[in-house]
């Protein structure tokens, strides 16, 4: 807590100015830029335009209700997706042989993007939310998994057999040894897990026309209202950098700077 | 000093028979047997099948201190691995307390070269990790734990992780992690073989201090001739690959007399150390020829 806390802080005294004057600088290039064309409403509006926009959208409750969609299904989906994940990656790495023979298998899946798998599953389950948490799951599996069994590879063999000598069992073992051990892997995993079940959401939402940020973006385009495209996509980067900043950085700061397991 | 050279000149006749002379002179039954133990290997490259033992015979007595040297490639790791139950073995048989040795077992600790103590957990926490394996209650776990800590010298250390401790911790933690087990006899491969020569002086002290308070039957594996003297009971000499017993140097030194302020002017010793290292290095010249 103090660790996140002493974060905070360093946010505040250094990156915050930074931030502040290059929200700022971009905020007056955007504007100029709008203010210069012909028909900004439709190629760019201003920034002013979009959060008017955002007000208005707010008042209908519909930003709120988009949002909340696309958060739950990037929750669930990447929950269940790391739930699963880490233990498979685990369970594929207390044995040598079956990590050799999965890893390439598991290396395919990975490169294999959400977007990429998308009409096969919608083949099977249509335009439905089904489908959409499907390639939600499907994208944020494969990166976790793949690099915790990675990460359980190149755990110094003599870790595991300093557990064997001391009578450590099967469970023992991956309990004390290959789960710690694998744990700069699982943090940096989760992070690209939930980054591509981020991007997954969105565009799961566009293409099986499910209501949230992605459907916002994709009905934005079609009824020419540009500023709520640009919400968006402002609201879907956001996200991920309060996401990132202040639950998943510090959690892989917590647990592996600590150990000295990976210096900054 | 005379007796010590008689053992020597028998020792290079048959080093058998000076281990049935041992058995004699000593009425408890031994902690660790290792009879007829031959070992081959596939090379990791080449998978050509590795001579790497001959016919091991050997016998440890409670509380004694028996370190092995030889070349390198003499297959003194490949015996260690085998003792600590991590390398399958099928010619021979080796046993700890009467029990055959068939995989690892908290009978047999071990203190590896490198740093094998767990990154993620404190000094205590790895201290402790034995006792927790065999789900030893936390309170009765954390007074053996202090009281390990306390004999290696790392109180105050205690919630360190390893990567805060110099290389010499890291190596009193490990050995006080293989005590806190309470093993029947303990092997350490080359445990000193890392740190700095300073460090490596005053943890061979502490270990010769730690083996004289808990009274330990250990097999210390090494490449310091100066080292096996120095600590030993008696000193195992392996010949090159294939490795044998090719003579037994016994150093009766008591323990209290073995420190390294003096050691340089004990004749049972500078014998000893030198008895050794022209046995060794016979052998490194052979390994060199071949």
């Amino acid at each position: 807590m103090d660790r996140l806390w002493w974060h905070f802080q360093q946010l505040l005294k250094i990156d915050a100015m930074n931030l502040v004057i290059l929200v700022i600088v971009v905020l007056i290039g955007w504007t100029i830029i709008s203010e210069t064309i012909p028909n900004p409403a439709r190629y760019l509006p201003s920034p002013l335009a979009v959060s008017l926009s955002s007000v208005d959208m707010l008042v209908k409750g519909l930003l709120p209700s988009y949002y909340s969609d696309t958060l739950v299904r990037l929750i669930i989906g990447s929950s269940i997706g790391l739930a699963a994940g880490i233990p498979f990656g685990l369970l594929l790495g207390l044995n040598k042989t079956v990590a050799d023979m999965f890893h390439p298998m598991m290396n395919f899946f990975q490169s294999v993007s959400g977007i990429a798998i998308f009409p096969i599953v919608v083949i099977w389950w249509g335009n439905s939310d089904t489908t959409v948490l499907a390639v939600i799951l499907y994208t944020s599996f494969f990166p976790i998994a793949f690099n915790v069994l990675s990460g359980v590879r190149e755990i110094p063999i003599r870790y595991v057999n300093a557990a064997r000598t001391m009578g450590a069992s099967r469970y023992q073992i991956m309990k004390d040894v290959l789960f710690p051990g694998a744990m700069p892997h699982i943090a940096t995993g989760s992070r690209l897990s939930i980054g591509f079940a981020w991007r997954a959401v969105i565009a799961g939402e566009m293409l099986a026309g499910r209501q949230g940020l992605g459907w916002m973006i994709f009905t934005g385009q079609d009824a020419d209202r540009t500023a709520e495209v640009i919400l968006g996509m402002v609201m879907i980067g956001l996200t991920w950098i309060i996401l990132d900043h202040y639950l998943l950085r510090p959690i892989e700061a917590d647990t592996i700077e600590r150990w000295g397991l990976v210096q900054r | 000093m005379d007796d010590g050279g008689r053992e020597v000149a028998r020792a290079r006749h048959c080093c058998n028979e000076i281990i049935i002379t041992g058995a004699a002179m000593n009425s408890m039954t031994p902690k660790l047997v290792v009879e007829g133990l031959t070992h081959y290997y596939p090379d990791e490259y080449t998978g050509e099948s590795v001579h790497a033992l001959e016919d091991i015979n050997l016998e440890l007595y409670e509380g004694e201190l028996v370190s092995v040297v030889g070349p390198s490639g003499c297959g003194k790791s490949t015996l260690l691995n085998i003792l600590a139950g991590l390398l399958p073995y099928k010619i021979g048989t080796a046993s700890v307390d009467g029990n055959v040795i068939h995989g690892p077992g908290p009978d047999r600790g071990v203190v590896f070269q490198e740093h094998a103590i767990l990154p993620w957990r404190t000094v205590a926490k790895n201290i402790g990790h034995g006792l927790e394996i065999r789900r030893v209650p936390q309170a009765e776990r954390e007074k053996r734990v202090q009281e390990f800590i306390d004999l290696v010298g790392l109180t105050g250390f205690e919630d360190k992780f390893p990567h805060e401790l110099s290389g010499g911790m890291k190596q009193r933690c490990q050995v006080a992690r293989t005590l806190c087990s309470d093993p029947v006899v303990m092997l350490m491969d080359e445990p000193f073989a890392a740190v700095d020569a300073q460090t490596r002086i005053t943890l061979q002290e502490e270990l010769n201090r730690i083996a004289m308070a808990t009274h330990k039957t250990i097999l210390f594996i090494t490449h310091s001739v100066e080292e096996a003297a120095f600590l030993a009971d008696r000193c195992l000499v392996f010949s090159a690959r294939p490795g044998r017993l090719k003579e037994i140097v016994k150093i009766d030194i008591p323990r209290e007399q073995r420190n390294w302020t003096n050691m340089n002017d004990n004749a049972i010793f500078i014998s000893a150390r030198d008895r050794i290292l022209a046995s060794v290095r016979e052998e490194v010249s052979i390994a060199v020829e071949e």
